[in-house]
């Protein structure tokens, strides 16, 4: 444990350390407005906690939803948008990403902040390797996607996700929840050895069993982990009561999987195999961990098990190529679709690190062009996956309270010929404008 | 590289007895290959109905279509059936021309030819694998023309293959007939292998290859197109000969590096160039310029927009990606408006999907384009449509729903642009290559027939332990 | 005087234990009588009806009378054949027997090292001195260069029956010149039946050059014919007049295509699937080679062709067979992998029932015992006894061009004779040979005599990292000497391995076109099997290099293929 607790922490010096490099790439999002009142007017209202409101006004003040309604009176002073002919729909938040972690996969690994080095590394935080100037982030918002989870990845425990909006200027001005969810990636049962991440143990396997006997090894880590969390949690609180007990060493890793192992925290678990899928489920159980699927891949082959086990999905396949040379063309199209009907908590993703999280509205569009109903579509990208990080108290629909997230467009939220025509994140209004239109309107007329 | 040498010696020491064969069989070869595409001649069709997007002659709504010996016979309302003909009901569904992907490493047991910076002898054409599932997959998605081209290893690649998707023939009846052959060449970061991993053997070392820059790499294809000039004179040298009358002469050595690069001269091969980065594009398109040829298109062409006035001037197309970029440093600048800048300045652009994955949603890239640019409805489907066509130089034949072409259909159950779409039936010289109910009712016949095969002997595993029936994973009932 | 056969064999037995040493104490060799008569045996002549009861009487190295009431001349060594059959001597069609270090199937490896460099020596193989081509395309090497007499090697696949074999340099593109060869002999030349009986070509790259891919190879290919034909033309003129002509260069690989250019000699294709069958096809038409194709695999795909244009096929007995019971964790072979391996037997009854001619080779077989046992799997799914024998024998010797001398018991041909105790297709034992007129014992294959290297056959959980995401697949692996062969599925999208080859110290390599989100791309795989797992590099155009490792259940145990007993053979 010494060994991982260092490697934890210089990692995150590291990341301290990169944030500047990665920012040099250029400023591309605009700061978003002042959080003011404004009225939305005369607008379709898809608000997706209820039937539509065919012309409706919406209200929202100090960024949050004062109103919502057929007759809503506007309030004086309100900035007024007119909404004839447009439609407001909440703003999409994409689950399954690691959006602003890095920017230039090939070749400029120093935009790179996605890994850390070792194996456990659960205080490496989002929040820190956030590049705030992203010029995905402009790319993703401007097609509705108004707040993302974002996430580490590689390692056995990858890191915390932090739930973003997608503006502002610094990271604490984005982050809604900058430790939403620690992320654990299982090794596969049966897959022989990883490169990455640190399971260079598995990597010299003789055999099936080899790797499977390294399996249990790391897992037993990941266990010893958790309890040694536990109990440092149990200490601290002893001696916050009783300051007569021995003041014992604060830890900055274990105090990370506090949360995490008292069952505040949830835990997303990578697994695409039903094997998998059933394999982190039952490792969360064991150790009362709040457990959420990303991946989930074949999780369509297990619905039943996943609806008695009341574990929710974050689905980051949908657009994949069937996996197996036998398997139906449209398996992953169709996969969302056959969780819906069985019963399974889900949400669609984009599953891309980032610079093509814009797909997110088609992607649901193709598992409602494959068997999902175009209001679970809708929901699978909005109130599901709030519900799924227990926020939709805050996101996912349009009611009074909520955080004001919303996209005004002139057309079908998930139809790709769509154009978005305001965008609210956070009560603010964002300017449209990204690195693609900055270059657009520096060239279009380039004569 | 020691025997191209010793060849050019040798043919040197030929030039003054003996002189050339004059007809460049490479060409020949091509065109008996494809004569042999089989013509199935499959019965008369008529799709009733439908609302028909032309996409070169406006929407057609309530309209039928006939096809007929694999070609569209009639279009209009109200048709009769000829009889015997299939008559398929497309009320409330939409027909399109079959979508056409430019650019694609479908269905090839090949991709590079990376040894040499020059490897234009190469050909796509003899490594297809016409049994490829991602061919079927790509028909799901509506799909029927392709160019399969050589990767970007390397300046000059190699000669790409033009096919239409009929699965289940062999790779000969697949090549599209009279499609113009065409050759790859490719600039920016993956011929300089600035970051591609050169693996080896164990005690075996990779050297380093010519070019490494940008610099390297014009060099390359100016050192290539003059010594293709010097090959082409020998050439004519020899026929002229011939033409006077001269006997006896030993043609000249074929080659069948520089073969290729004298028809891109004449102008009977089509140069189709990878590019990024708007200042390699231009060099390569001023370099065809001092050689006299035009480049067909540049692929990708993701900094095209900065350079639309050049490309429009040369006459180039360019196949694009709809909004892919930032995945490494030379696609950091692409913007989705790339297709439409270039469009607006005349350049006949299209979508390429590059990927297997992306071929089969090509109709959704296309309905991105009316987002980002602001292109019509015919606009967009023209990208991975009749543009294509062009850009293959087959618009004579494929791209839109016109009498007399061949009948390359899809048949979708919602706007091809609509996200909700899905398609119904692919069609490909009039034959029906994708059927979704079909394809959904012979699931359960392959579960059947899986299971029938485990119990064979040659699938038992040694010391006859009975295998744990491995079965696809079904849902759970 | 009779003497029983096992008797006999122990004559035998020490005599070519003891001459060699003899030789060497002597001032002369020694004159060991060298007629023999096999009596009352079943004989089977191929070329005529089966003998129930007769004699066989061999002199000098052929066969000098056959037939049911031959007197015994009274120099011979009398067998009593009473419960033995006699057949011809059995040829192995394809393969590189004789070569040390070779690969076990032709069309295998790249010319190592090859590859613009000029003519190196390579580590299996050979090149050719003087080459103006790299090694591995030199037409002008013959594999009778490189045979080595080894009775270890020949122990596998002489308790098999085998008496003869087309022998190749299994290495590189244009491999060469093959030869007959027996698989007996005091010197290796003497072993030589026929030399120059085909040129065998590959499509396997080169390593560390040019061609390093398929449509390379094709290309290559091409130009050197193109060459050759242009060498001829050159030389024709200037032979006629010399006179103001600069001399043409020597070339010996364009000369050694020469007779291929005739159609005298003719080409051995190495071409397993349909498409790679009809690749050959085409590239043979396209220089009116004479074509014949070798492994054949799927060749009842392409019956109507290969009748059509009259091109035999030497067919593999390297059935695919499953080799473990599948591991929970891996994905299930596709259909299309179940279907080859129940499809791999009825391949040569398809054949013959369209009329192709076709041969059995034994294609890098891991064991020499299913040499035959595969041949009895055919004969179970369709193809009739007396074929499966001709296609051991006789019809062998016709493709080769060697049928004047071998292939059948006719008086006057070569003397080589496979002898079993009950018929050789229904699990009759192989008890004695005759090769070049000589008896040669049959004995248990040493081990590792016939493959027994390390065999990458068997479904495999892989993971590959590349740019820090891990990405899980499963493998399909199927090991043919040292062509490796096979599909993946999974997270890397679905694919067939292409070039792929392994040595006999597991280093392995294959290419394979792959789809990542940002594309579909060609990866390169290097690495070492070791047992169980396999590990090494993954390469991509336009990305930072990869890994790989991955691992296989353990075996049930059993050989690694053809180990399942199968069902009796029914009644014929």
């Amino acid at each position: 444990m010494r060994t991982n607790r260092i490697v934890g922490t210089a990692g995150i010096l590291t990341m301290l350390a990169a944030l500047p490099a990665a920012a040099q790439l250029g400023s591309f999002n605009p700061p978003p407005g002042p959080q003011k009142t404004f009225a939305l007017t005369n607008a379709r209202i898809v608000p997706v906690s209820g039937p539509e409101i065919a012309s409706g006004t919406i209200v929202i003040s100090a960024g949050r939803i004062l109103a919502v309604g057929a007759s809503v009176t506007v309030p004086a002073g309100a900035q007024v948008i007119d909404g004839t002919g447009l439609r407001v729909y909440p703003g999409m938040m994409d689950a399954g990403t690691s959006i602003g972690l890095s920017e230039i996969g090939q070749g400029a690994n120093a935009t790179v902040d996605v890994s850390e080095v070792g194996s456990f590394n659960p205080n490496a935080q989002a929040f820190f390797g956030l590049n705030p100037q992203s010029a995905h982030i402009g790319v993703a918002r401007v097609v509705g996607i108004t707040h993302v989870v974002s996430r580490p990845t590689g390692g056995i425990l990858s890191g915390q996700a932090a739930l973003l909006n997608l503006a502002g200027s610094t990271a604490p001005q984005m982050a809604v929840n900058r430790n939403l969810a620690m992320v654990i990636e299982l090794p596969r049962s049966g897959f022989g050895g990883r490169g990455f991440g640190g399971f260079q143990a598995a990597q010299n396997a003789s055999n099936t069993q080899d790797v499977n006997r390294t399996r249990t090894r790391q897992l037993d880590s990941l266990r010893a982990l958790l309890k040694d969390a536990e109990a440092y949690g149990k200490t601290m609180d002893a001696y916050a009561r009783d300051k007569t007990l021995p003041r014992p060493k604060q830890d900055v890793v274990l105090a990370s999987l506090v949360p995490t192992v008292r069952g505040q925290m949830p835990v997303l678990m990578v697994a695409d195999r039903a094997t998998d899928i059933k394999e982190a489920v039952g490792f969360a159980e064991e150790n009362k961990l709040r457990v959420i699927i990303v991946g989930g891949r074949d999780a369509w082959q297990i619905t039943a098990f996943l609806k008695d086990h009341d574990v929710p999905v974050l689905i980051t396949s949908v657009m994949d190529l069937p996996t197996r040379e036998d398997d139906p063309y449209d398996v992953n199209y169709g996969a969302p679709a056959k969780l819906a009907q069985g019963g399974v908590r889900f949400a669609i993703t984009s599953g891309d690190a980032g610079s093509e999280a814009r797909n997110l509205p088609y992607t649901a569009g193709m598992a409602a062009a494959f068997g999902l109903s175009k209001d679970d579509a809708l929901k699978s990208v909005t109130l599901w996956p709030a519900q799924i990080f227990g926020v939709a108290d805050k996101f996912g629909t349009i009611e009074a309270g909520k955080i004001a997230n919303l996209v005004i467009t002139d057309g079908d939220l998930l139809e790709a010929k769509t154009n978005t025509k305001y965008l609210f994140i956070d009560g603010r209004l964002v300017p449209l404008d990204t690195k693609h239109t900055d270059l657009n309107d520096k060239f279009k007329d380039r004569p | 590289m020691r025997r191209l040498s010793t060849i050019r010696s040798f043919e040197d020491s030929m030039k003054k007895t003996i002189r050339l064969a004059a007809t460049l069989m490479a060409a020949a070869s091509v065109l008996s290959a494809q004569a042999k595409t089989v013509a199935t001649g499959p019965g008369a069709t008529l799709i009733t109905n439908a609302t028909v997007l032309t996409v070169t002659k406006g929407t057609l709504k309530n309209t039928d279509v006939l096809i007929q010996n694999g070609k569209i016979a009639q279009i209009g309302p109200h048709l009769v059936a000829p009889a015997g003909a299939t008559v398929i009901d497309a009320t409330g569904k939409f027909l399109m021309p079959g979508i056409i992907d430019p650019h694609t490493h479908l269905m090839s047991d090949a991709v590079n030819e990376g040894s040499l910076s020059v490897t234009s002898m190469v050909r796509i054409q003899d490594v297809l694998n016409p049994t490829a599932v991602n061919i079927y997959r790509e028909l799901a998605g509506g799909v029927t023309t392709v160019t399969i081209l050589h990767g970007s290893a390397n300046t000059i690649g190699g000669q790409n293959a033009t096919v239409k998707l009929k699965y289940g023939g062999s790779a000969s009846d697949m090549l599209f007939p009279g499609a113009p052959p065409t050759l790859k060449f490719a600039l920016g970061e993956n011929v300089t292998r600035k970051n591609s991993s050169q693996i080896a053997m164990p005690g075996q070392t990779v050297a380093r290859r010519y070019p490494a820059s940008r610099m390297g790499q014009e060099e390359v294809l100016r050192d290539a197109f003059t010594r293709a000039r010097d090959y082409k004179a020998t050439i004519d040298e020899y026929k002229a000969r011939v033409a006077k009358g001269e006997k006896n002469l030993v043609p000249p050595r074929r080659d069948l590096e520089l073969e290729p690069l004298v028809e891109v001269l004449e102008g009977t091969r089509l140069a189709r160039v990878h590019g990024y980065r708007a200042d390699e594009m231009l060099m390569m398109l001023n370099l065809a310029d001092d050689f006299g040829f035009k480049v067909k298109a540049l692929e990708h062409g993701l900094e095209g927009y900065k350079i639309a006035s050049e490309i429009a001037k040369h006459g180039a197309d360019v196949t694009s990606f709809a909004d892919s970029w930032s995945y490494k440093i030379e696609a950091y600048d692409a913007i989705p408006y790339n297709a439409a800048i270039l469009m607006r300045h005349g350049v006949v652009t299209t979508l390429n999907s590059d990927s297997d994955e992306r071929g089969r949603r090509l109709n959704i890239d296309a309905a991105k384009l009316m987002r980002y640019g602001g292109l019509t409805e015919d606009e967009a489907l023209a990208t991975i449509t009749i543009n294509g066509a062009k850009t293959l130089g087959v618009q004579d034949k494929v791209g839109s729903i016109e009498v007399g072409k061949d009948a390359d259909l899809s048949l979708w159950n919602n706007h091809p642009l609509s996200v909700y779409a899905n398609v119904d039936k692919t069609f490909i010289d009039g034959k029906e290559y994708f059927d979704r109910q079909k394809d959904i009712a012979q699931r359960d016949q392959k579960a059947r027939e899986r299971a029938e095969l485990e119990k064979a002997d040659a699938n038992q595993a040694p010391a006859n332990r009975r295998a744990v029936q491995p079965v696809l994973p079904q849902e759970e009932r | 005087m009779a003497t029983s056969l096992r008797h006999a064999t122990a004559v035998v037995a020490v005599g070519l234990c003891c001459t060699a040493p003899l030789d060497a104490q002597l001032a002369s060799p020694r004159s060991v009588p060298a007629t023999y008569a096999i009596t009352n045996a079943r004989l089977v002549p191929v070329s005529s009806p089966v003998i129930e009861k007769g004699t066989i009487v061999v002199r000098d190295g052929l066969i000098v009378a056959i037939g049911a009431t031959v007197v015994v001349p009274g120099d011979a060594r009398v067998i009593d054949g009473t419960g033995l059959t006699v057949y011809p001597g059995l040829i192995d069609a394809y393969g590189s027997l004789g070569v040390p270090n070779a690969p076990a199937a032709g069309g295998g490896g790249g010319g190592r090292g090859g590859g613009g460099g000029g003519a190196a020596a390579i580590a299996s193989g050979g090149a050719a001195a003087n080459s103006n081509y790299p090694a591995g395309l030199q037409p002008e090497v013959s594999v009778t260069t490189l045979l080595k007499s080894d009775d270890e090697a020949f122990s596998g696949p002489t308790s098999a029956g085998i008496t003869t074999a087309l022998t190749g340099t299994g290495s590189g593109i244009f491999q060469g010149q093959s030869a007959v060869i027996n698989l007996a002999g005091a010197d290796v030349n003497a072993m030589v039946v026929k030399a120059a009986v085909s040129q065998n070509i590959g499509f396997s790259p080169l390593r560390g050059g040019y061609p390093s891919s398929l449509m390379g190879v094709f290309a290559a290919l091409r130009q050197q014919l193109l060459d050759a034909q242009h060498y001829r033309d050159v030389k024709v003129a200037y032979d006629k007049n010399p006179r103001g002509m600069q001399r043409p260069e020597f070339d010996p690989s364009l000369e050694a295509l020469q007779p291929v250019l005739a159609r005298t000699q003719p080409v051995i294709l190495y071409a397993s699937t349909q498409r790679e069958i009809e690749r050959a096809l085409d590239l043979a038409k396209e220089f009116t080679l004479r074509p014949i194709i070798a492994g054949g695999g799927e060749a009842h795909l392409m019956a109507a062709r290969l009748k059509a244009e009259n091109v035999p096929v030497l067919l593999t007995l390297n059935f695919p067979r499953r080799t473990a019971a599948p591991s929970a964790d891996a994905d299930p072979d596709p259909i299309r992998v179940l279907k080859e391996r129940v499809d791999a037997p009825k391949n040569a009854g398809r054949l013959a029932q369209a009329g192709v001619k076709f041969a059995f080779q034994s294609g890098g077989l891991s064991s020499w015992a299913d040499f035959t046992a595969n041949v009895q799997r055919a004969v179970d799914n369709g193809l009739s006894a007396d074929a499966a024998v001709k296609a051991l024998t006789l019809q062998s010797a016709e493709i080769l061009g060697v049928s004047d001398r071998l292939g059948s018991l006719e008086t006057g041909k070569i003397a080589n004779l496979t002898i079993t105790r009950g018929d050789l297709l229904d699990r009759g034992r192989v008890t004695q040979l005759f090769i070049d007129g000589k008896p040669v014992a049959v004995r248990t294959p040493a081990a590792g005599a016939g493959g027994g290297a390390a065999t990458a056959t068997g479904a495999w959980t892989v993971t590959v990292t590349l740019d820090g995401v891990d990405l899980a697949t499963t493998m399909s692996l199927r090991q043919e000497g040292t062509r490796l062969l096979g599909s993946m599925q999974g997270s890397l999208g679905i694919a067939e391995l292409q070039n792929g080859t392994i040595g006999t110290d597991g280093e392995l390599r294959f290419t394979v076109t792959v789809t990542l989100k940002e594309g579909t791309e060609e990866a390169t795989f290097i690495g070492t099997l070791d047992g169980n797992a396999v590990h090494g590099r993954m390469a991509i155009v336009g990305h930072s290099p990869g890994s790989f490792s991955g691992t296989r259940p353990q075996r049930a145990g059993g050989p690694p293929s053809g180990g399942a007993p199968r069902t009796p053979p029914g009644a014929r």
